[in-house]
């Protein structure tokens, strides 16, 4: 079971993580977080393959995917 | 709850609350930095055996200097403006052991800092500097900086920007840097790999990563980071390009100073019994 969390309370909602996935898992959502950043949102996680290039490219340490 | 691996390096709390989110704005590239940096050392730690306790961090003032003492559980230094690789060669005198990362900006580094700067590599000394160049003054204001490419337009130079680039790189080859790599923060594998060289190499290594700065570029940080692939080009292509070349540039290892230094130490003991 692959979990793809994202931490509220550190994302700033720059969307690197988007731009980085190679299989596009994540996406914009529509939910903001206390300080108005939109933050991203898990679409498909059974493309997944848990490669953990979001978890690598994160500026803000706040997105972790369940490791191989 | 499942946590980014690397917040295990990271002070969350502090004395007076929480010290996350860090200041950084959103998509700054030295926030991916030191996630890079962070993965390299933990690679060093976990695979490597290398101790926790030797891992130091020295940064001068500047966004990308920010990295240290607020928010990392090492050993670490928020110094001087400039002076943060006056302050890692005192730390190596006090123990050649020590494993030691430079964090620095363009500013920190090239601008106030350049007299260090030159001087800790023609001596060799056994750092790892991280110079995350965005090409302006960032904390400041977005204003001109040594780095800053021509005809860049920012609120000093608001019809363009008339002077050339420093480029750091040639110069710290020149000044005796052992080991010179130059990377955009959108090459997260060749960063890691870069920082690991570098603290493996026993001498001076420079690594400039070339950063957005979404803010004061006026873009979002994903369009901000991908603009950097269009000005830089594989160092294998340089030749036939007048973009900036990225990649490994030098790889020269020579005595460092602390060896030079340890066998000054033995000469004299000799000679005094």
């Amino acid at each position: 079971m692959i979990e793809i969390v994202i931490d509220a309370k550190y994302c700033k909602g720059c969307n690197i993580c988007i731009d980085f996935c190679p299989k596009k898992v994540l996406r914009c959502s529509k939910d903001i977080n206390a300080k108005g950043y939109r933050l991203p949102e898990a679409v498909d996680i059974d493309a997944c393959t848990q490669c953990q290039l979001c978890v690598i490219v994160c500026p803000d340490l706040a997105i972790a995917v369940t490791p191989k | 709850m499942l946590k980014h691996p690397m917040l295990e390096y990271i002070k969350e709390e502090g004395s007076s609350g929480m010290r996350l989110p860090h200041i950084l704005c959103p998509g700054c590239g030295a926030g991916q930095v030191l996630n890079y940096t962070l993965h390299a050392v933990d690679d060093l730690i976990k695979e490597e055996g290398v101790k926790k306790e030797n891992f130091v961090f020295i940064s001068g003032v500047g966004c990308s200097s920010r990295l240290t003492s607020h928010y990392l559980d090492f050993d670490s230094g928020w110094t001087i403006h400039g002076r943060s690789l006056a302050i890692a060669t005192g730390a190596l005198l006090a123990n050649p052991e020590l494993k030691i990362i430079v964090f620095t900006g363009d500013g920190d580094a090239a601008a106030i800092g350049g007299n260090h700067f030159i001087h800790a590599f023609r001596r060799n000394i056994n750092v790892t500097v991280l110079c995350v160049n965005n090409g302006l003054y960032g904390m400041t204001g977005g204003q001109v900086a040594p780095t800053t490419l021509p005809f860049v337009n920012t609120p000093t130079t608001p019809y363009g920007n008339i002077e050339d680039a420093f480029d750091l790189c040639k110069l710290a080859e020149v000044a005796g840097a052992s080991y010179i790599s130059r990377w955009i923060t959108a090459q997260p594998m060749q960063i890691i790999k870069a920082v690991k060289k570098g603290i493996a190499n026993k001498g001076a290594s420079f690594i400039e990563v070339l950063s957005q700065c979404p803010v004061h570029e006026h873009e979002t940080p994903v369009d901000s980071m991908n603009a950097l692939k269009e000005i830089t080009v594989p160092v294998k292509k340089a030749e036939s390009s007048d973009k900036i070349p990225v990649g490994e540039l030098h790889f020269a290892p020579r005595p460092s100073w602390t060896e030079r230094y340890e066998s000054v130490i033995e000469k004299a003991n000799q000679r005094l019994s």
